[in-house]
């Protein structure tokens, strides 16, 4: 069988195909976080502000270079707006959510026995429920006002940030956890035990600092992840402010699909968009880490 | 030796399912809001007092957690109440008789679509890897794989359902009332939650498969003379599946559920939608018992997994556990 004795094949072609995606997607992700850090000097109508002489308008009417949805507000307007918020609500809490989790998994394995049983049960015990459930029902805890009006008080974008943040806490922890323990079984780990070295020095200097490009590859997945789930929990009513964000954009013109489909699309796109990016982007870095990881 | 990592196995599991019930007893019982106020606006006190003790809300966390969790192994899941005021409900199982078929049904169709189309496609790529077709392929799937189910199904709505008026865009037919209009109804939202998985299952399959044909045994099929079709297939196949039957499996329990955004993009009125409903309108009881179902349904998914790996990989079957 021909194939059968051909040596690493795989990692040629992984090799090769990186560039151009890579490129686009550097392209792209420069382009929304511009549009997040800079958006407000551009000169357009504020995302929230309804035009009502343009309602519903095509692309490229005057004054709307990506016309309007059907309340009347601008749609290019709302994704520089929803840039913003969508990348900072997914970037925060995947950061967050990456150093805790980091933490918590480089802990278990690093100390073992009775701590690695509780924290990876815990892990075990959130990651049992699917990802949009439980954000669902921790949005419902944290946000959703009562019946006599009374809400919690915290703002609609922190709610999701910190409901997200534990959601992806147990993700990023599994994955540190297993990769600090492939690590405490290198080779340069027995040599610095067998010299001496402390515990508590291996593992800042020799665990910790190979986990973390690990960990930054699966947090460009997770970012992607999390931009998912916040543009479903759009869907499902529990997003951000309607029409702040890319989902809840979506989610906002979402009723009126059948009739003007354009300002749903749109948004839709840009989430695929710019979750291929980030899917491409933590590509990259694991082949990378790879190479890396085969030279040592 | 092996039925002590049996019970070990299970006992994990159970624990896990234990802890992850009580997590959402917590959860719900810090819902902010006083549900009689929900469920029952315009009770008298002495209805409003009569709810608050069916519904435990006198009892402490714990105490309530160990009443539900007695009526739920007892197969009694609570009530649906209804805010007309009378305090009547109807059983969430009754309930589930109508949602959860179809959530079952979907995630049934989606696993069948998709591994049909992955099996092949990953054994192809991991066969021909690195070649010009194994490039294009991957980089598409690669590329779809990243967009979003939920774009992708409006996507479909707008091309199938709107311009090429093809297929229904909402709403669900069930079999018996019509196997065409039936099968018609779930097109949609299965393609929209397969061709993701396709693409990650083709991709673990293909990886597999490369690691597999460099092994000793095939390189014996080939010295037989046996063509390659049939040492894909006959060899290869089944000890390069473990990894995408792992993954097959866990979305197979994240599907239930977990494909809420697509029943409720679709009308399907299936599992998630329910439970849905009962997290925006406080139904305590459902919420509980809704994401108990889940969690039971992926943890026992998780341990078909591991008996399978025992009787698909030869392998794993001698090695001790």
């Amino acid at each position: 069988m021909r194939s059968s004795t051909r040596e690493c094949a795989p990692r040629v072609s992984e090799k090769r195909r990186a560039p151009l995606g890579v490129y686009l997607a550097t392209a792209w992700l420069g382009l929304c976080l511009a549009a997040a850090l800079f958006g407000d000097f551009l000169p357009l109508p504020a995302w929230n502000d309804y035009d009502y002489d343009f309602q519903s308008s095509p692309a490229f009417t005057e004054g709307h270079l990506l016309g309007t949805d059907p309340d009347g507000a601008d749609i290019l307007s709302g994704l520089v707006h929803g840039a913003r918020v969508s990348l900072g609500i997914s970037f925060t809490a995947v950061l967050a959510g990456g150093v805790i989790g980091g933490l918590l998994g480089v802990l278990a394995a690093y100390r073992r026995g009775w701590v690695d049983g509780v924290i990876t049960t815990y892990f075990n015990v959130s990651l049992s429920i699917p990802t949009i459930v439980l954000t669902l029902v921790m949005v419902a805890v944290l946000a959703t006002p009562a019946v006599d009006g009374s809400s919690s008080g915290i703002p609609r974008e922190l709610v999701l940030i910190i409901s997200l943040t534990l959601v992806i806490v147990p993700v990023l922890g599994l994955l540190a956890r297993g990769s600090a323990l492939s690590w405490a079984g290198r080779d340069f780990v027995m040599v610095a035990e067998s010299i001496g070295m402390k515990k508590r020095a291996i593992l800042w200097t020799h665990i910790v600092p190979n986990v973390l490009p690990t960990m930054m590859s699966i947090g460009f997945l997770a970012a992607g992840i999390v931009i998912v789930i916040e543009g479903g929990l759009a869907i499902l009513g529990a997003g951000a402010t309607p029409g702040a964000s890319w989902g809840s954009m979506l989610a906002k013109n979402q009723s009126n699909f059948t009739i003007g489909p354009y300002p749903t699309l749109v948004p839709a796109a840009v989430i695929a968009l710019t979750v291929m990016a980030l899917n491409y982007f933590a590509d990259y870095f694991r082949t990378k880490i790879d190479d890396r990881e085969s030279r040592l | 030796m092996k039925a002590l990592a049996a019970l070990t196995i299970v006992a994990r599991a159970v624990t896990v399912l234990l802890l992850s019930t009580f997590m959402i007893t917590v959860l719900v019982r810090l819902l902010p809001g006083d549900p009689v106020d929900t469920l029952m606006p315009f009770a008298t006190d002495e209805g409003r007092n009569q709810l608050r003790e069916e519904l435990g809300l006198n009892l402490n966390v714990v105490e309530y957690y160990f009443r539900w969790l007695g009526e739920f192994v007892r197969g009694d899941f609570g009530q649906w109440y209804a805010s007309t005021g009378d305090g009547g409900g109807v059983p969430i199982s009754q309930m589930l008789a109508l949602a959860l078929p179809r959530s079952l049904l979907l995630m049934l169709y989606t696993m069948v679509f998709s591994l049909a189309f992955a099996l092949p496609l990953g054994i192809f790529l991991g066969y021909r890897a690195d070649s010009r077709v194994d490039r294009v392929i991957s980089n598409a799937t690669f590329a779809l794989s990243s967009i979003p189910s939920f774009a992708l199904g409006l996507s479909l709505v707008f091309v199938f359902g709107l311009k090429l008026n093809l297929l229904p865009v909402l709403g669900y037919v069930s079999f018996a009332e019509s196997p065409s209009e039936h099968f018609k109804s779930m097109i949609l939202p299965v393609v929209s939650l397969s061709i993701g998985l396709i693409a990650g299952f083709s991709r673990l399959l293909r990886v597999d498969t490369i690691a597999t044909l460099r092994e000793d045994f095939v390189t014996m099929a080939s010295s037989k003379g046996l063509s390659d079709a049939w040492i894909l297939w006959r060899h290869v196949l089944r000890p390069s599946s473990t990894t995408l039957m792992t993954s097959a499996a866990l979305q197979m329990g994240g599907l239930i559920g977990g494909a809420v955004v697509i029943e409720i993009i679709f009308a399907l009125n299936g599992f998630g939608m329910l439970l849905n409903t009962a997290i925006a309108t406080r139904q305590y009881l459902a919420i509980q018992s809704l994401v108990a179902l889940i969690a039971v349904a992926f943890i026992v998914f998780n341990l078909i997994v591991n008996v399978l790996y025992a009787i698909v990989d030869p392998r794993v079957r001698t090695a001790s556990v």
